[in-house]
């Protein structure tokens, strides 16, 4: 029984990536990847201005980036994964086959993961030779900036994950990801601060560590300015775990009860 | 499926539903259905719009969850055991939508690895499933350039795939031109001439005629009857004719025609033609024309309207809205 949920799971998974791949968002994706690091490469030469040449702050430009990448990621190839199913009508093809509905989510799961860290992954080797061909190194911290956005890209995958189950529509459910990772946690972890309680559980917030292990902020933490507040890197792996767990398991759980009868 | 790798049918029939009911807030889809099929039966679900097919078979097929009773298919609950329960169903609701990146053979090929088929089996069904739903050429092309028509025979195909014992099909001709219709309806025929049970859900009677062996009537999420085809077909009891007449016939002979033991109703319908309400059968039907004959009536023509299946599904359905 196991073996075959499994075995389905792999199966909805490489369907799903194929979706992805046969897309145009992959295609969408990858023209403002190299639409980004063109920019983030062509304009100090063109400016005049020399690159850096510590590989950690030659890096922390494109890490400046990641964030962004990693929510567009998670609304183009997570956001509308379930609710598509219900909305575009192709669940009343694929619900009446012998398979549980967890195994349909956990699939797509692995699909949005799989998609989204491709782009991420791309992105940090175009970063990382990049950072070679300039400055003639690269540094363990390439690595862990990439590895926290990782961290960070489950999180976002694991919210569009449990909005996709809720909403109805997927231009509601894509939107509402979107604006979420882009400018609600923003604006709750600014009043937060007015409040002075530090926003360490604001998932945009901790996704600040991508970029301070590269170079790490000037101010903030305990009793400096909120506005840059960033969690330690424990605080903010924990907070992305938990963010994607509780997403996950919230979405597979509406899902299952979630009916097609429109 | 191979007999050995199908799960165990404890004297389950291939559908069984008790005290089955579904309710939306305040509106009843369903109020208490008790229907079962039997193995190598051909049902037709009829009637109206709106009178609780689709919630039935959508229960049937765990799209949703019933408010009261069971579903059962071969003797497992849908509820409960949803993946062991559909094991041996193959299912088509309403116009399903496909991938539009995935061709019919890639589709046929994610759902038999969904139903963890061989992959030589996958390969050589979908061939055969594509043939006999006549999309063969169609094969290698991408489903968004495919029409309403093909998408849904493309659902037959894929309901057909791992050669399920059941076939559950909601309004399987729905928004297809006629010319669709009757393929669709051919190859209904045709399948249920392998001996497969099949549970059709439609509002067209003549469909369910053509295609079906038994029929149950369902009005109001409630089953008004059930029995076979033939039967039903044979022992409605009344019927309507239409008789012309060579001229409109005088008052007094109006009189004499509503006389006729057997008629129970006359409505004129203008230049002499008649729709006369009939109880019995083939013998009061040829008593009454032989006695409009005898009585100096010129009778051009008499012919049935309607068939007196569709009859008794009129009366029941007209009685059922007055309830």
């Amino acid at each position: 029984m196991m073996k075959d949920a499994f075995a389905q799971t792999l199966t909805v998974a490489s369907y799903e990536v194929r979706k992805y791949l046969r897309g145009r968002r992959l295609i969408g994706m990858l023209v403002l990847l190299a639409l980004i690091i063109g920019l983030i490469l062509g304009v100090p030469p063109a400016l005049g201005v020399k690159y850096a040449s510590q590989p950690n702050v030659f890096v922390s430009t494109f890490a400046g980036f990641a964030s962004l990448l990693v929510v567009l990621g998670g609304v183009l190839f997570a956001a509308d994964a379930l609710v598509s199913e219900h909305e575009k009508r192709t669940g009343y093809f694929l619900f009446p086959n012998p398979v549980r509905r967890e195994v349909l989510v956990l699939g797509k799961l692995v699909a949005s993961l799989v998609t989204s860290s491709m782009i991420i992954s791309l992105y940090y080797l175009a970063a990382t030779v990049a950072a070679v061909a300039v400055t003639g190194a690269t540094t363990w911290e390439i690595g862990l900036s990439y590895a926290y956005a990782l961290a960070y890209m489950a999180a976002v995958v694991g919210v569009a994950y449990l909005i996709s189950a809720i909403f109805k529509s997927t231009v509601a459910a894509t939107v509402l990801t979107f604006f979420l990772f882009t400018l609600i946690f923003a604006i709750v972890g600014s009043l937060l601060n007015l409040g002075k309680v530090a926003p360490w559980f604001i998932p945009t917030s901790a996704a600040g560590i991508i970029g301070d292990v590269l170079a790490p902020p000037t101010f903030g933490g305990p009793g400096g300015a909120f506005a840059s507040f960033v969690p330690d890197a424990t605080t903010s792996l924990l907070v992305f775990a938990a963010y994607f767990i509780a997403g996950s398991v919230l979405a597979i759980l509406l899902f299952r009860r979630r009916e097609l009868s429109t | 499926m191979p007999p050995a790798n199908r799960p165990p049918s404890p004297n389950g029939a291939p559908v069984h539903l008790a005290a089955l009911g579904k309710d939306y807030g305040r509106f009843t889809a369903l109020k208490s259905l008790d229907l079962t099929v039997q193995e190598g039966t051909s049902l037709g679900f009829l009637g109206p719009n709106g009178a609780g097919k689709s919630t039935t078979i959508k229960i049937m097929t765990r799209l949703i969850r019933p408010s009261r009773g069971q579903a059962t298919l071969f003797g497992l609950d849908v509820q409960r055991e949803p993946t062991r329960a559909l094991t041996r169903v193959g299912a088509v609701i309403e116009t399903p939508e496909f991938y539009g990146y995935l061709t019919p053979l890639e589709t046929l090929a994610y759902v038999g690895r969904l139903r963890r088929m061989a992959r030589k089996d996958i390969t050589a069904r979908s061939e055969a499933v594509l043939k006999e739903v006549r999309l063969g050429e169609w094969a290698g092309h991408r489903i968004q350039e495919f029409s309403k028509g093909m998408k849904q025979r493309l659902a037959i195909a894929q309901a057909l795939l791992h050669e399920p014992d059941l076939l559950v099909l909601d309004e399987p001709t729905s928004g297809l031109d006629p010319r669709g219709m009757a393929e669709i309806r051919d190859l209904i025929k045709s399948i249920k001439g392998k001996g497969r049970t099949i549970f059709m859900s439609s509002h067209l009677l003549g469909e369910v005629q053509e295609a079906c062996d038994e029929v149950a009537l369902l009005n109001h999420g409630e089953l008004l009857l059930q029995g076979s085809v033939r039967d039903l077909s044979r022992g409605s009891g009344r019927s309507t004719f239409q008789a012309t007449f060579l001229r409109p016939p005088t008052e007094t002979e109006l009189a004499a025609l509503s006389g006729i033991a057997g008629i129970d109703e006359i409505t004129p319908q203008g230049d002499g033609v008649f729709d006369l309400k009939i109880s019995g059968g083939e013998e009061a039907q040829a008593a009454i024309l032989e006695a409009m004959v005898r009585q100096g009536l010129r009778v051009t023509s008499f012919r049935p309207l309607g068939s007196p299946l569709e009859q008794l599904y009129l009366d029941r359905i007209k009685e059922s809205d007055r309830i």
